[in-house]
Parts: structure tokens; sequence; C-alpha cells
């Protein structure tokens, strides 16, 4: 077991490895924490992701841009690909949370949709990621098979984005319980309600947290509209 | 005189103000700010609580998109705010090839009928047409069967016949001119030219604002209106259907001529604009694979179309090469002569999208690249058309701005050629890094709600009315812009297995592509590296490809090979689409290579 400190340090560094999208950093920080014996959820949760939070932040206020985004994501891959294998139970069903993804029918435009599901990777979310262009009857189908908690819908244009009152509809008739998100540069928190969505968030810096509110919400029994 | 449940940008709408609504009132752009003065109205939406800060709110600033009367209401639009009286572009290259229009005049000399000479009105003028000008037609259009036995009567039965392959589709006075009518139709823009189709000469041009653009800026947000409501495509149609027979008396007022002596037209504009004036389906068009209802060239009669010309006359219509890429990029090769050029020539329209053209070895290939509103001044914050206040050049000398402004009027904003400065301005100034992150060291650089920004006028240089800044939000949309742009170029070059060095000649059509300084546009990457003896701006080329189709019926058919020999790659698709994306986005000298 390394000592307090120690422990801080390590944690410190994938921080810190993390957010100056270091890769090699990150890398040598994660051998550290398996070798001398930090918990590796712990170097996960506490060090990866609090990392990947911190970047969102800085996302979300756009002194961070997509590039910047992605090479964080690479850093934190390179960390969670030595760090998983030696979590009890595989890692990211820990948080016990699960998401489907996917661009809505009609659209092509991905970038978006990838960057958030970096976010929920990072925050030990289980990914279901269904690529773009998603026919309506996918997500309905990917979320009864992975009972998924939350599905998040993104689009890029504005006539790809009516489709989003339906497949919302879908959703919701066949599993009142699930949350969904809406996301993606035509919408906003005025328009998701208007289509019967449970949430939306802005940019991907946003979207974990906003999901988990969304889970609560309806484990609580409420919904976003009452 | 508004109808309840209607918010102020509709009833802007339908009173005719020409209030700016470049999202299609999603309450997006915040375009549409206007000042309450008297009346009353609903409370802010979050949307504008977010858009306008807690001073303009209380100073009665509302987004117009997002409030709703409930009483009579004043109103002030801001300069900024209003979409007409912005500079539209009608200059393009000068035509210099020898007419052969579509439709050819011939004096015709009838005999008066008799009780012994019982022959028809109609087939005196075929018979006529055939003995004397050895013109074999064999129809004539049916409102000018209306009217022939009293034009013929009163003409003394002396007349000049307009044919068109075959058909008689006027006629007019002998000798009369036989003039034609060439349109760009733009998403925000209308050109016009009137040209005697007899010697090719243009006799007046004119430009006008697209009407539809008070139901969104952009095809997108039009399309996507159309697709929620049909009543909504049939009053966008009426709006450019008015706004074209408008131009067409305007043009007719300046040459002292008639709109009736209009006997052939031609209308390039993109897919989008292309089907909604001829009332064909568009909602297929902006969800993928964006397939057109007809790429091929169309001759449609005036009055189907709805504009009034003389009654029989026929209106061309480019053929479209995609659903992205339409009849106006068709016209623009077609004037720039990039298929013709020797080496590889790149030619491009920068607009909200921006369509690039690369050929070389007898190949060319076009993109459509989503560059959006940004370089238009939408969703910039400072932003705004080229208007009169608006910042259009932009220098940076030891943290001392210097810029010039349309009409030398104050400052009200930054138009996309001032934009274009200056982000190139703040990157060779270090003020933005590579990435696009703003420094937060430099004198000029502030904090404002919660934002960095760059300020170009402060409250006390503009006498205390709100600072105009550039902030890192914008800085990142103006990314994404050229990114786009840059990405296009990119894919094509590597498609064609060629690098950016070995281009010898850009040619950027278009107002915006006009009014940049190139090597602005190089600091930033969005155009490629290349020494600016290889760049030209040659104004509205579409324009001038729609002129030359209609004094030329060899151009026509050059247009058509145009259509089907050109490539067309949906950027979507390339597999490696995402990677030089993200690389484009960094900002500075384009220096990636290609092949």
């Amino acid at each position: 077991m390394p000592s307090n400190e120690r422990r801080k340090q390590i944690l410190k560094g994938l921080y810190d490895g993390v957010v100056a999208f270091d890769e090699d950093s990150v890398v040598e920080f994660s051998k550290a924490a398996i070798g001398e014996g930090v918990d590796a959820y712990d170097a996960l949760m506490k060090g990866l992701a609090v990392g990947m939070e911190k970047v969102g932040e800085l996302y979300a206020s756009r002194e961070y841009f997509v590039p910047e985004l992605l090479l964080c994501a690479d850093a934190l891959y390179a960390g969670l690909d030595i760090l998983r294998p030696h979590v009890k139970g595989g890692g990211s069903e820990e948080s016990g949370k699960k998401i489907v993804l996917g661009v809505v029918e009609g659209d092509v435009h991905d970038i978006g949709k990838n960057l958030v599901k970096v976010m929920f990777d990072a925050a030990g979310w289980e990914v279901y990621d269904l690529g773009n262009d998603v026919p309506l009857d996918r997500f309905v189908e990917e979320q009864q098979k992975t009972n998924a908690d939350v599905v998040g819908i993104s689009a890029l244009m504005t006539t790809s984005m009516l489709a989003m009152p339906r497949v919302t509809k879908m959703i919701k008739t066949r599993n009142p319980n699930v949350a969904v998100m809406l996301g993606g540069a035509p919408i906003t928190r005025e328009i998701a309600t208007s289509y019967g969505a449970d949430g939306y968030a802005d940019n991907a810096g946003e979207a974990v947290e906003e999901a988990g509110k969304m889970v609560q919400m309806i484990q609580k029994g409420e919904t976003a509209h009452n | 005189m508004c109808a309840a449940g209607q918010s102020l940008l509709e009833c802007a709408q339908q009173l005719g103000v020409g209030l700016s609504g470049i999202c299609g009132g999603h309450g997006l752009c915040g375009s549409c700010r206007v000042q309450i003065l008297t009346g009353s109205v609903s409370e802010p939406t979050s949307i504008e609580q977010q858009e306008l800060s807690a001073h303009e709110l209380r100073e009665g600033y509302r987004l117009a998109c997002q409030t709703y009367p409930a009483s009579d209401c004043q109103l002030r639009v801001p300069a900024e705010s209003m979409s007409t009286s912005q500079r539209t572009q009608v200059e393009g290259l000068e035509l210099d090839i020898s007419p052969e229009p579509a439709v050819s005049a011939y004096h015709l000399k009838l005999q008066a009928p008799s009780l012994s000479d019982l022959h028809g009105d109609a087939e005196q003028v075929l018979q006529s047409l055939e003995r004397e000008h050895q013109v074999s037609c064999d129809a004539i259009d049916i409102d000018v069967l209306r009217n022939i036995s009293a034009q013929l009567r009163s003409r003394d039965w002396q007349t000049q016949a307009s044919v068109r392959e075959q058909e008689v589709i006027a006629l007019g006075p002998w000798p009369s001119r036989q003039l034609g009518m060439a349109v760009d139709l733009g998403t925000t823009k209308i050109a016009g030219y009137l040209v005697d189709l007899n010697n090719g000469r243009t006799l007046a041009a004119e430009g006008t604002m697209n009407p539809q653009i008070s139901y969104g800026e952009d095809i997108i947000s039009r399309v996507s209106r159309i697709t929620s409501s049909t009543a909504e495509g049939t009053q966008m149609r009426k709006l450019v259907v008015e706004a074209l027979d408008r131009l067409a008396a305007d043009l007719c007022a300046k040459a002292d001529a008639q709109t009736q002596e209009i006997v052939e037209a031609v209308v390039v504009g993109n897919t989008a604009m292309h089907h909604i004036l001829l009332g064909l389906p568009v909602a297929q068009l902006a969800l993928a694979p964006f397939v057109p209802a007809v790429r091929g060239a169309l001759d449609i009669k005036a009055r189907d179309v709805g504009v009034h010309i003389a009654p029989g006359a026929y209106v061309h219509f480019l053929p479209n090469i995609a659903g992205f890429v339409g009849a106006d990029h068709v016209a623009m090769i077609l004037a720039t002569e990039v298929a013709r050029a020797e080496g590889l020539s790149l030619a491009l329209d920068i607009g909200t999208n921006t369509e690039v053209c690369l050929a070389g070895d007898g190949k060319m290939t076009s993109v459509s690249c989503a560059s959006g509103p940004a370089f238009e001044g939408g969703h910039i914050k400072h932003g705004m058309r080229a208007a009169s206040g608006a910042i259009e050049r932009f220098r940076l000398v030891d943290n001392d701005v210097h810029y010039l402004t349309i009409d030398g009027a104050p400052p009200v904003g930054i138009c996309g050629s001032g934009i274009v400065d200056v982000l190139a301005q703040l990157c060779l100034d270090a003020v933005l890094d590579e990435t696009g992150r703003m420094t937060h060291n430099h004198p000029r650089v502030r904090t404002h709600e919660e934002q960095w920004e760059f300020v170009i006028a402060s409250e006390e240089e503009r006498d205390g009315h709100p600072a105009i800044t550039i902030t890192q939000k914008d800085v990142r949309e103006l990314q994404l812009a050229k990114a786009a742009i840059q990405t296009g170029i990119q894919v094509l070059l590597e498609a064609a297995g060629r690098f950016q060095e070995e281009i010898e000649q850009v040619t950027i059509a278009g107002a915006f592509g006009s009014y940049i300084d190139v090597s602005s546009a190089i600091a930033i990457g969005m155009l490629p590296s290349l020494p600016l003896s290889r760049f030209r701006q040659v104004g509205n080329a579409a324009g001038t490809g729609a002129r030359l189709a209609l004094i030329s019926c060899s151009k026509r058919a050059e247009s058509q090979a145009v259509a089907r020999d050109a490539g067309y790659i949906e950027l979507a698709t390339v597999p490696n689409f995402m990677q030089i994306f993200t690389e484009a986005l960094n900002i500075g000298q384009h220096t990636h290579k290609g092949g």
C-alpha cells in the first residue's frame, strides 16, 4: 500500500495528465497506481474521471475546444485501458448507469455525439453507441435490450430535429421510466421540453450532470414537466 | 393588425418589416433584437435571459421571435437587426462570347385575309415563317393565340415572331428588341440582369434581398419551416415570385423597356431555392442522403413559374448537381471556366454553405461545406451583415485597434470581412494561440458575463453603448466555420491525390469572397497558403454564368455537361472526415499536406 501522500500524488498525476492531455503521463501514473497498490477503481473515479469532469467544464466555457477535448479523451482512454482490467467487476458497471446514444435518422453529423460519449465513458457509465442516421425504432429496441436509464439523441440540423418528438414519444410510450435527453446545435431547453424530453444539455461538458439529475428525478417518480 | 398568438417576429414578417431572423425564429441567433418603446408584451424567456444582458432587458431590448405582444406596441428596430438595405452584389465578369440565344426573332409581312383567302391567322404566321425564313414551327403558345388576331390587325399585318425550338412564343411589333433576364437566386440575395439577346449586352443589373429571409436565413431553416407547414412553403414561393416580378420591372425601368419584351429567362440558384420557386418537394433535400427531386435542366413556361414576362416565354433552369450543390454552382463553374484551366484549379463560393470545386486533369469534383452563418455575422455576438456601420476592416498594431466601417459610420457591429480580419490579427498577434484559446493577459482582453472577450470598441469609445467585442465563444464559432471550408478543400485534394502547393489558381466567387482580405483568410487557414498572385476574386460568378446560359445555347449545353461530369463527394461519408476536421479547427496557416 502506498503512503497517503503518494496515493494523492498519483491521483493528482492522473487528474493533471487528463486535463493537460498528456497521454504519457497518464500511462505512467496508471502503471504506478497498479504497481504500488492504489485501488484501481479509486484511480479511475478520483483521478481520471474528475480530470475529465474538469475538461468538461473548460469545454463548456469554450476555453477548450473539440481538438483539446479529443486529446484529453485519448489520455483518458490510455488510462482506462490500464486501470479497467484491475477494477473488480470490470469497472464501468460500477456506476450501474447505462445510456444509449445516437444521432437521429436523416442526420450524419456525429462529432458532438462522439464528444458526449467520451464524457459518459469517463464518468463510468456503460455507453451503447448506435452511431449516426439511426432509425427511430433502433433507439427503442436498444433501450429495451440494454434496459438503459437514459437515451441521448442528437441532431445538428433543424430538419432532422423534427423527428425528435416522435422518437421521444416512442421511447416513453414503451417505457415511461427511461429518461430521454436531447442535444445538438439547434436544440434549446425550450425545444427539448416541447418535444416531451426529460432533459437537455447545451454541450458535452454538461451532459453527464444533466443525465444524472434526470435519472434521480425519474427514480423519485417525477418528470421534468411537473 | 396581427392575430393573437403571433410573435413580434411573425407580426413583422406579415407586415413586411425587414426584420432579420437568421435561425428561423428558434431563439438561437439573437439577430432579431428589438427595443420595446410602448405597449405590453410577454415576459422574457430563459433564452432571452441568456442572450440579452440584464441592462439590455431593463432598456426594453427583446428577441422578437420570443416576444408576444399583449397590446399595440411600438418598437425600435436597430440597424443591425434589419434584413434590408444591405450591400447586394451584382458585379461579375464581363461576357465575351458571340450570342446564340434560344429565342430567335423573325420579321413577318402577312397578307390580310379576304373572303377568297380564308386562312386562319395562326396558319398565316406558320406558313410565312416557313416560306420567308425556312423556319418550320409546329406550335404557337396559347397566350399568343389569344391575342393574335387583334395584334396582326392593329399592326397592319407586320409583326416580329419570337421562335424557340419550333414554337412561336411571342409576337411583337417590328422591329423590337429581344430581351432576356438572368437571375441568380441566392438564399440571401437575388441578382438580376437584363440582357439584349441579339448582341449579348447587359442593359441593366439590379440586386435585391430574398424576401424569404424572414423565414430563416439559411436553407435548412427554410426547409424545416416548409416541412412543418406547407402553407409557409406556398407563402415563401409567392414571396420569391413577387420579388422576381419586381426585379423584372425594376430592370426594365432602368433600360426603358417593358417586361412583356422579355422573351426568355434563366434562373440559377442552390437546389433548395430552385425547388422552392418551382413548388417541388424539399423535405428530402435536407435529410440524409440529401437527394434533389430533380437534377436535370428544366424549361418551364414563365406563367407556370408565376412570373410576368412575355406570356409565352420560358424560364430555363440550369441543372443541379446534388442536394447541396445546385445550379448556382454549375453557373459558377461555367463562368470561371475552372473546368478548362490547364493546371490544378480551385473555385469556391463562400456562404452559409460553401461550395468548392477542384478541377484538373480533365476531371472536376465538388463538395458542399456547412460553413454556417458565422462569416455573415450570424451566431457572432456582435456580428452583423454588411450594412452601414459594420466594421469591415480591422488591424491590431501595438495593442491599438484600427478599423474601417461601411460608410464611415460609427461602429455598430462587425461584418464578415471584418470578422476574418479580427480572427487573423488576433492569431498573428498571439492574442489567440494555435488552438484558438484566448490569452488572458492582453490589455484588451477581459471577462464579461463569465466569458473571455477581446474588446474592439469599448463602452467609453462608444459613448456608453455596449462594447463591441469578439468573445471566446465567437472564436469557436469561427473555427467551426473556417474548418468546414478547409476540410472541404483538404478532402478534394486527398481524393485527387494532389497537394495544395500544386493549385495554380484559386477563384473566389460570391459577395463575401469579394470583400475579404485574402491574406487574412490565408492567415487563419481558411484558404490554402499560396502566393497571393494565384488568387482572383471574381464577384458574382453565378450571375455571370446565368447570363452566359441566357445568351448562348452552347453555354447551356456546356452547363449540362458540367452537371453530368462533375463528381460529388458527400463530406460526412469521408472515412477520415473527423480527423481532417479536427485538425482544421486549429487556427493558423494551412500546412497540412494532401496526397
